[in-house]
């Protein structure tokens, strides 16, 4: 192995970067536009439902709803005062406005009306889950006893308890812009290989002492260096390193070989700038549904697990939302490595068969 | 001579990844669309119900508002996945329930929530399920809900990002085929061959322009179809998509005329492309101040669309704001000629001779 040589190859395709105007504006443009749009996402998840209500004789039922934190309740003096308080943008999106005898009528067994105020923002479920309420509310203080018994808590709750603790959007858009990140150094690192093949520099190059292993792992880390170091800059300014540092460097460092992999590919297969675009969104398009499916509740389906940018995005949402380390992110970061060591083969084969054809 | 350049063009152009690109982003970015912010900013809970018996509380959940309800086969299954996060809580039906309901028994009710659930979801599922639970009682409810709409009801997010989905189809193929496919002829060389025929640059330029704003239609008509969004006036929403097409082929031309390579043109693309998308901002945030977005030439087409599509506008309605649109693509001809001009300069004109060195005697 030259290190002499592989280090010129490098040094040569840093400043063709450099030069390269569209690449290198799109990767300051790129970190530029996705750190200002990561600290305008909202960090916090708000699953609070905030509802007024106008009652007279109900603050015993009120008092006794327990809401775990998903519904808080201002009270007003009248249904007028919730209505103009709503209308005003000023109160809530939602308001109950109970009718003065709501309770002596029930008892009475008379039909009565509730009026639920609702803005635009207010979504159907809400609207039907708080006419439910009220219609709950009417059967209990019409002494018709509940149909059912209810669980305990500790029976009903499934899975590890994230109310108030939920991942904000910010925290699950991370890994899609670590992806667009790594995206735009594949294409970059395509179009260097692509310009070297076209171009037959690289018969030059092979014609010296630099054989083409040598260009070949010049290529790969020059990939690799590029990539990880953007990726790396990207975590540093969205404050993602904390206690799990090292967890995330080798996931970066794993997604930058996964990227430089499809990036030797497209590059030997692309002709000029138009084609590498083409071959690039061949694997861009289903390397990113991992980082879109994250953006969605629940488990990835068993295809998306099966994709090679699964694991990075486990991986890095594992490490940076829920702080696990090592021994949690043990099955994303496998999968990973194995893409890894799949991808940077095909890349390598591919590149090292259009190279020894020239 | 402009409808052989035409021909050629649609006949080369199948071959171009720019051309798939715009034929295939419409259909991508609607899918997207509809998939992501159908569903990411407005997620409705979701609810599994297993039924062992033959429950009434099933047809009742099915017709269900902004919950969405599905029906494992299993308990176990139901489980599982409201475990996993993939529901945001389950209901299990025993055997014979509603006649224990009927009955006066207080069954217990098999109930599970997600710990990954928002506590706003929980509470719905958990009124919802003891609501759907007294519909089999066959007692009817003491109380009527009346919900009374305050203010301007507004439209949905996906509704609001349809100008955002025609000024990405339009402009793409209305700008991007043309100059994409001047600079290739640039690059190649084959504009120069051209030019020695009895072809003028002119002729180019308005082959060029057609093609984009051809394509530029027939993406902008396909997004609409998509998204199931030509309104009650067809004739004139496919005008405001024509004159729009028309605009961005115009730019199309000055960026093909003016960048020398495609790196420089995606660069001009990115960086200018704000001032063509910006006024789709104001129709997804309509809080925003509005007139803002009457400074960006491309609102004058995409309002008229949004009004006809979604507001149910008129061609009269519409008119004054299309008759600027029409009297923005009349002021870019000017420029496109210019551009055009300087083009045909430089290409007549071979690269520029290095500068001779001077002598000192």
């Amino acid at each position: 192995m030259n290190t002499t040589a592989i280090g010129a190859i490098v040094a040569k395709d840093v400043k063709a970067f450099i030069r390269d105007r569209f690449y290198f504006f799109m990767t300051i443009l790129g970190l530029v536009f996705y750190v200002g749009a990561f600290w305008l996402l909202p960090s916090t998840v708000d699953e609070t439902i905030e509802m007024g209500v106008a009652q007279t004789g109900l603050d015993a039922y009120f008092d006794g709803l327990t809401t775990d934190g998903g519904l808080e309740i201002t009270p007003y003096p009248s249904a007028e005062a919730l209505e103009a308080a709503i209308r005003s943008g000023e109160g809530p999106a939602v308001g109950l406005a109970f009718p003065p005898d709501f309770a002596a009528d029930i008892a009475a067994g008379n039909q009565t009306t509730v009026s639920l105020f609702v803005t635009a923002e207010v979504p159907a479920e809400v609207r039907g889950g708080l006419s439910s309420m009220v219609r709950e509310m009417a059967y209990l203080a019409a002494g018709n006893p509940p149909l059912v018994t209810l669980p305990n808590e500790e029976e009903v709750l499934l899975g590890v308890d994230r109310a108030g603790d939920q991942v904000s959007l910010q925290e699950t858009m991370r890994p899609l812009f670590v992806f667009f990140m790594l995206r735009v150094e594949m294409m970059a690192l395509a179009t260097l290989v692509a310009a070297e093949i076209q171009q037959r520099t690289v018969s030059a190059i092979l014609v010296t002492p630099t054989t083409v292993t040598d260009f070949l792992i010049a290529k790969a880390i020059l990939g690799t260096v590029l990539a990880f170091s953007q990726a790396v800059l990207l975590m540093l300014l969205i404050g993602s390193f904390g206690s799990n540092s090292a967890v995330l460097l080798v996931t970066l460092l794993l997604g930058s070989i996964l990227m430089t992999g499809f990036g030797l590919w497209a590059g030997s297969a692309g002709r000029d700038f138009l084609s590498i675009i083409f071959w690039s969104m061949l694997f861009l398009i289903p390397l990113a549904i991992p980082s879109i499916a994250v953006l969605f509740p629940g488990t990835a389906a068993a295809w998306v697990q099966a994709l090679p940018s699964w694991g990075l995005v486990e991986a890095i949402v594992g490490a940076t939302a829920y702080g696990d380390g090592f021994g949690d992110l043990a099955g994303p970061l496998i999968s990973l490595t194995g893409w890894c060591v799949v991808a940077f083969a095909a890349g390598l084969l591919v590149l090292k068969r259009r190279v020894v054809r020239l | 001579m402009i409808r052989k350049i035409l021909l050629k063009d649609l006949s080369l152009g199948p071959r171009s990844p720019i051309l798939l690109w715009a034929l295939v982003l419409p259909i991508v970015l609607t899918l997207l669309i509809r998939m992501v912010f159908g569903s990411l900013f407005a997620s409705e809970p979701r609810l599994g119900i297993v039924d062992l018996g033959n429950s009434a509380v099933v047809a009742t959940a099915g017709q269900l508002e902004g919950i969405q309800v599905t029906f494992p086969d299993t308990p176990e299954e139901l489980r599982q996945q409201v475990e996993a996060g993939n529901l945001d809580a389950g209901l299990v039906l025993q055997a014979g329930f509603d006649e224990l309901v009927r009955s006066g028994a207080q069954p217990e009710l098999q109930f599970w929530v997600g710990g990954e659930s928002l506590a706003s979801d929980r509470i719905i599922l958990g009124v919802t399920a003891i609501d759907l639970v007294r519909t089999t009682s066959g007692v009817g409810s003491p109380v009527d809900v009346t919900v009374v709409p305050i203010g301007d009801q507004g439209l949905e997010l996906t509704v609001r990002m349809l100008p955002m989905l025609v000024i990405m189809a339009v402009a793409i193929a209305g700008v991007m085929v043309p100059a994409a496919s001047l600079i290739e002829e640039k690059t190649r060389r084959t504009l120069s061959a051209v030019l020695v025929t009895p072809a003028r640059l002119r002729d180019v330029l308005v082959a060029k322009g057609l093609l984009g704003a051809i394509l530029a239609v027939l993406t902008g008509v396909m997004t609409l179809l998509l998204n199931n969004a030509f309104g009650d006036a067809p004739l004139a929403t496919l005008l405001a998509v024509a004159v729009g097409a028309v605009m961005m082929a115009e730019i199309g031309l000055i960026l093909g005329s003016w960048a020398p390579d495609t790196n420089t043109m995606f660069a001009a693309w990115k960086g200018g492309a704000i001032l063509l998308l910006f006024p789709v901002l104001f129709t997804i945030w309509p809080s925003l101040p509005q007139w803002i977005a009457k400074l960006g030439p491309t609102y004058y087409f995409l309002q008229p669309i949004f009004d006809l599509s979604i507001n149910g506008a008129t061609f009269a309605d519409v008119a004054p704001q299309l008759a600027i649109a029409a009297a923005i693509c009349i002021a870019l001809l000017p420029v496109v000629l210019r551009f055009g001009r300087s083009l045909e300069a430089r290409l007549v004109g071979g690269p520029k001779p290095a500068k001779p060195t001077p002598v000192s005697v």
